[in-house]
């Protein structure tokens, strides 16, 4: 045999998806080990070993590939554990990190402190040399400077030096000469040079991240190199390719030199399994919603592709580098229902799994949490849920799987609606252990006609990693007014980045008939301050095509905006040239399952009285074993269709349809659409 | 409409559905506006009203615009009874109908469902010039509205859809700079995101259940403040606080004067004791001075309560015309959004003693500078207000220290600095440092936040700075044995040696390309005992030069070793008395 495996590891849980090219798969589950994460993964290879009768050198010797999502980076921002970290930096600016422009994210809230900086003032040095808005030098850099700074770093124990100064973006130079001088004097030490890791215009976006980097990759390499040898010794030697937050993999050696692009690997695989479970309807668009135990994830699909966003935060630190573009809220079982003073009903953000909660605030009023509620209303199983119920009043339960379905619709407005798009368009793909308890009512909050519940929704990550392309972003400042652009420079540029990203496919293997490059530029109207990325085709670029160009961002702005200036002429400014490069990879097949008639009757397993929110009434639904479903296989709602690790509460407006790959397609009924 | 069942949780629904809609019009002002003062520092307020003016919700960057909507809307919607139409938009800085200050102008959409007006959509942001005699405005020397800015009562600049163009053009031909008329028209685009996200939300649950159940959020959102208020124990308390300067006459001062009478699970705010106006710029109007009552209060209590008008239910306040918080018409008022800093000062001073572990010391107040002039690199105009300079520290609280860089209370971290490269993109200056102020913040078991100094190097001819705000006379005060924190100054040294410390409010013409511009914000107040701070925590801010060695000593008690910087304990002990 010979098999791909993804591995998704994730805070309590380590999912496995094995693809063998029998087309069978297989998911595995095994408990997380948080203070080295290989021995997990190794522990899912030994159960999924078991589970074949063989040894785990006989299995690891069959692997060809190995897909691996990790929160190691994420955790180590989270938790402070990263490397300790220095920063050289222009004198005047070292603050910048820490003052994060001056924000309080709660204005009203004194009582919210600043995020501790993940290097201290102290470890920030500063150092003379100058270049202008453009690039021009005006001091030269003083290298005894840097020299002193970098010893001070040596002297401290520093494992990791970020260097950022004023206005590289326009000119590397100056980084250059303090990354050699900081290699010389502290040749172990991880490097994170702005120029390299994010070279745009934007001083604090830009030593953010750099600094980000710099923390996470000491922990980013040590892990690697951890896990490497543990499946060396094991016999593995196949392929080991690592998810990065972009929703592509990249070798672990190219992803090593930025391992701030793993912040987001491990959600990131999510958006690609599901529209590869919605292409079996036609449909290359989806919205991908997550629910977990403690917080809920929703992200975008467009023509197959994951919708990403150029920044983002993570901790209240800023990230300026392309990430799945998801929204994460505190909707997870273990959120906490609790009524406030004017007694209106709240869920979360505090969860029971992360206490103090909202008793600990001195607030009256807790009631229970999301599973909890769930369990009142007879969606779980009593059997397999045999938690204490901190409340038995249906009515409150019923009020908190309300309001967790509207924070979760608010979640998926947020990857939709703020983007200009309407989330009625997109098909919901459902994942995570207590999702399809809730889809029905979430979808039905913003009228989304049709849900589909994949039959690896526990482990979707993990098998979004073995169907993953490989994928590089480059991005590089080039400001101009559009009209009187040098084109060729422009076209010049995008042809360099498109070859970078070619040579860095070919070493991951991929030969340039496999490798698919998209440039797009960040646009705006002259003197605005933000930007809207516009993909363009390079022909475009070549023709020097104004018009086209411009009329892509009219329409993407007012889309966004709610207006756009076309009619007055405004001229437009670039002010980024991006490349996105896809290299693809070989994927495998989804297995199929058995078809069946539309009656479903072989799979039935009894009735429970569960609650109906259509008619906010409690009533009798058939429960179905999932497992002995079969293609074609038709359950009206309302139903329960129960899997070892899924439950799927079909309302009553929704009807559910077993497609070839197992999953449970629901569609809203007609005349169904009105709202309680 | 009466019949509507009402459910408490759609009650909760709804009034979450509203804080998301103007979150998004305030993403759609925040990347496509022009001016840095909107862009980058989010000097504006967007905000959704119901037919009759009354606030739905808002997000507010910059609360001191916020509470003044509510009324110009009501205004609108009685000024132009029977002739608002779908399509129609209008626009008003008026302070003398309700605005909070010239440069603050909004734009107001009617959002109609059916044919029936259902809400308003409205957006505020301060325009980077509003005509006048000073580019940018903040003109010292006026006396009267009309040398300050163009006024603009409510007029309808969208007519059914259609452009008043007249109207328009008359508009804009008083406005220096072109950008302002495209921040105007993001304004526009701003509220049309309301008006269709609103619609959608209505066309959802009907709009008889939509309008119940918005009554219902009113009054559960009422109960909410009242259970606040009730907290506080019943009693009249007194405060009050220092204007210095009115930009006329050296060493003027005035005194804002707060009577706070809580009365079970109701508060008033009695300003009637304050001074009298000025002749002078430094005035309030009623909303300017009302919205700092009401933002430094919601500092007080919990700050999850939805922001609409059943917040505002059980809070009175008494601001008599004539006042330096309440200037009769036609006087200059440009400053008045700046007299929210001492107007704070006194409500805390008011109720310290009555919610000790609820107030915070002093913030920094603010003290601010706008430079303007010709960029010789793009032969354009520019307009920049120096964000990143003015924001000191916030004052410390009772397990808390206070907040590092904030800025001032009106904005409380919501205004942002601009981006140091971005600045040096739209500006011709150049940066040279903009660092925390070592020691700026007052030192206490908890200290104030740390202030900042902000150095650039002019690089244009002919710049002209234009200084206003408070605290180069008073620093932010401690509470409880916590200690002040520092001054602000502004100060321009010439490339010929001169050097100018600029008047709190202050016009600066002609200053030449080269001169360096040096600004301290000052940090806020300290809470408690300095020497009651652990050790260890002092220790680390002498580490990392926040704090200096002599004030680790001489204000906290602890005794470093200069060299290693380790503890002396013994030498600690004594200092500290133990």
């Amino acid at each position: 045999m010979r098999y791909k495996i993804g591995i998704d590891v994730g805070g309590t849980f380590t999912d496995l998806f094995l693809w063998s090219p029998a087309g069978a798969v297989e998911t595995f589950k095994v408990l997380s080990t948080p203070e080295d994460p290989s021995i997990g993964v190794l522990d899912g290879l030994a159960a999924i070993a078991e589970s074949k009768g063989e040894s785990r050198e006989a299995l690891a010797a069959q692997v060809t590939t190995i897909v691996h999502g990790t929160t190691v980076t994420t955790n180590a921002v989270l938790t402070r554990g990263g490397a300790k970290t220095g920063l050289i930096t222009t004198t005047g600016v070292r603050d910048a990190l820490e003052m994060r422009r001056g924000i309080r994210e709660e204005q009203y809230n004194n009582r919210l402190r600043n995020v501790v900086p993940l290097v201290p003032r102290r470890l920030r040095r500063p150092v003379r040399g100058r270049l202008d808005h453009a690039g021009a030098e005006l001091l030269p850099l003083a290298e005894d400077d840097v020299r002193a700074a970098a010893s001070l770093l040596k002297q401290e124990g520093c494992a990791a030096v970020a260097v950022c100064l004023m206005n590289a973006f326009a000119n590397p130079a100056h980084e250059k000469r303090v990354t050699a001088i900081v290699r010389a004097v502290l040749p172990g030490a991880y490097l994170s040079v702005s120029t390299e890791v994010l070279p745009t215009i934007r001083f604090y976006n830009r030593a953010s991240t750099t600094v980000l980097n710099a923390y996470v990759g000491p922990v980013f390499g040590a892990y690697m190199q951890n896990l490497a040898s543990r499946l060396k010794e094991v016999g593995f030697r196949g392929v080991l390719l690592i998810m990065q937050s972009n929703g592509g993999v990249a070798l672990p050696e190219v992803t090593a030199q930025h391992a701030a692009s793993t912040l987001l690997s491990g959600p990131a695989a999510g958006p690609r399994a599901g529209v590869a479970y919605a292409l079996e309807h036609g449909r290359s668009d989806a919205v991908v919603v997550d629910m977990g135990g403690t917080s809920f994830d929703a992200s975008l699909v467009q023509k197959g592709e994951a919708a990403l966003n150029n920044e983002g935060e993570i901790d209240r630190l800023r990230i300026a580098l392309p990430m799945l573009a998801i929204t994460t809220i505190g909707a997870g079982g273990g959120s906490i229902g609790w009524v406030d003073e004017g007694g209106l009903l709240n869920m979360g953000p505090q969860s029971a799994g992360a206490r103090p909660g909202p008793a600990c605030y001195g607030r009256s009023g807790e009631l229970a949490t999301c599973t909890d509620a769930d369990l009142q209303l007879g969606y779980l199983d009593p059997a397999y849920f045999a938690w204490p119920l901190a409340l038995d009043v249906d009515e409150a339960a019923a009020g908190i799987y309300r309001v967790i379905n509207t924070n979760m619709a608010h979640g998926v407005r947020e990857v939709t609606v703020k983007r200009g798009l309407d989330p009625r368009a997109f098909p919901l793909v459902v994942a995570g252990g207590a999702g399809a308890l809730h889809a029905c009512m979430i979808a039905r909050e913003l009228e989304i006609p049709t849900l589909l519940v994949p039959p690896t929704a526990s482990v979707l990550c993990a098998a979004g990693m073995l169907l993953s392309d490989l994928q590089h972003d480059f991005v590089r400042s080039f400001v101009t007014p559009l009209a009187s652009a040098d084109w060729r420079a422009l076209l010049c540029l995008v042809d360099e980045m498109t070859a970078a990203g070619g040579s860095q496919l070919e070493v991951e293997g991929i030969p340039p008939e496999r490798a698919t490059h998209q440039a797009a530029l960040d646009l705006r109207y002259v003197k605005q301050y933000h930007e809207v990325t516009v993909p363009v085709p390079r022909a475009a670029i070549e023709r020097a095509d104004l018009e086209a160009i411009a009329a892509l961002f009219h329409a993407r702005h007012n889309q966004l905006y709610g207006y756009d200036l076309a009619a007055e002429g405004t001229p437009l400014e670039l002010i980024n040239v991006r490349v996105k490069s896809v290299g693809l990879a070989e994927k495998p097949a989804l297995p199929r399952l058995a078809a069946g008639g539309a009656d479903p009757g072989a799979a039935l397993k009894g009735k429970r009285r569960v609650f109906l929110p259509e008619r906010s009434a409690f009533g009798e639904a058939p429960v179905y074993d999932g497992h002995r479903l079969r293609a074609g296989n038709v359950i009206p709602g309302p139903a329960l269709i129960e899997r070892t690790d899924t439950t799927i509460f079909v309302s009553e407006s929704f009807s559910a349809r077993v497609d070839g790959l197992g999953s449970c397609v629901l569609t809203a009924c007609a005349g169904s659409g009105g709202n309680e | 409409m009466s019949d509507v069942k009402i459910d408490k949780v759609l009650v909760s629904i709804i009034g979450r559905a509203l804080k998301a809609i103007t979150g998004e019009m305030s993403v759609s002002m925040e990347k496509s506006t022009r001016s840095p003062i909107l862009c980058e520092a989010k000097d504006f307020v967007t905000g959704l009203y119901d037919a009759e003016g009354r606030m739905l919700e808002q997000t507010e960057n910059l609360p001191i615009l916020s509470f003044s909507l509510s009324p110009v809307c009501r205004h609108i919607a009685a000024a132009f009874k029977g002739d608002v139409h779908p399509g129609d938009v209008f626009f008003h800085n008026d302070v003398f109908t309700f605005g909070n200050q010239n440069n603050d102008v909004a734009a107001f959409k009617p959002i109609f469902h059916r044919e029936r007006l259902v809400a308003w959509a409205a957006t505020k942001g301060h325009q980077a010039d509003i005509g006048g005699a000073v580019r940018g405005g903040y003109n010292p020397n006026a006396t009267e509205v009309w040398q300050e800015a163009l006024r603009i009562p409510a007029v309808k600049v969208y007519d059914r859809g259609k452009l008043r163009k007249d109207v328009w053009d008359l508009i804009f031909a008083n406005i220096r700079l072109p950008i302002v008329m495209e921040d105007m028209r993001a304004e526009i685009g701003s509220c049309t995101v309301g008006e269709r996200r609103l619609l959608e939300l209505i066309d959802k649950y009907g709009l008889d259940v939509f309008e119940a159940h918005k009554e219902h959020l009113f009054e559960a959102t009422a109960k909410m403040m009242e259970a606040e208020i009730r907290s506080i124990p019943s009693g009249t308390y007194h405060g009050e606080a220092q204007v210095y300067f009115d930009g006329k006459t050296p060493g003027s001062r005035y005194t804002i004067r707060v009577e706070i009478t809580v009365a079970d699970e109701r508060i008033r705010f009695d300003y009637s004791a304050t001074d009298p106006q000025t002749d002078g710029f430094v005035n309030g109007t009623y909303t300017s001075s009302a919205s700092a009552t009401i933002l430094t209060f919601l500092q007080m209590v919990n700050p999850n309560i939805p922001h609409n008008d059943g917040m505002l239910r059980p809070i009175e306040i008494v601001i008599p015309e004539g006042t330096i918080l309440n200037a009769s018409y036609p006087a200059a008022t440009t400053f008045g959004n700046h007299l929210c800093p001492p107007n704070a000062d006194a409500i805390i001073r008011a109720l310290a003693p009555a919610i000790p572990e609820r107030v915070t010391a002093g913030w920094n107040q603010l003290l601010c500078s706008l430079s303007t002039g010709q960029d010789p690199r793009r032969r354009g105009s520019y307009v920049d207000i120096l964000f990143m300079g003015l924001k000191g520290g916030s004052g410390a609280l009772s397990g808390c220290d206070g907040y590092d860089h904030i800025g001032m209370i009106d904005a409380s971290g919501g205004v942002l600095d601009q981006d140091y490269e971005m600045f040096e993109q739209q500006t011709p200056h150049r940066l040279i440092s903009h660092e925390y102020l070592a020691d700026s913040g007052g030192a206490g078991e908890f200290r104030g936040g740390l202030g900042v100094e902000t150095v650039y190097q002019v690089g244009a001819d002919d710049t002209q700075i234009v200084a206003f705000g408070d605290g180069d006379v008073e620093p932010a005060f401690g509470l409880f044995g916590g200690r002040p924190g520092t001054l602000n100054f502004i100060e321009l040294r010439y490339p010929d040696g001169r050097v100018r410390r600029a008047a709190s409010k202050d016009l600066v013409r002609g200053v030449p390309r080269g001169t360096v511009y040096v600004q301290q914000a000052g940090g806020g107040g300290g809470y408690g005992d300095p020497r009651r701070r652990p050790a260890e925590t002092v220790r680390e801010e002498v580490r990392n030069e926040v704090v200096s060695l002599v004030a680790a000593r001489a204000l906290y008690g602890v005794a470093l070793d200069p060299e290693t910087l380790e503890i002396d304990e013994q030498e600690t002990a004594r200092l500290r008395g133990r």
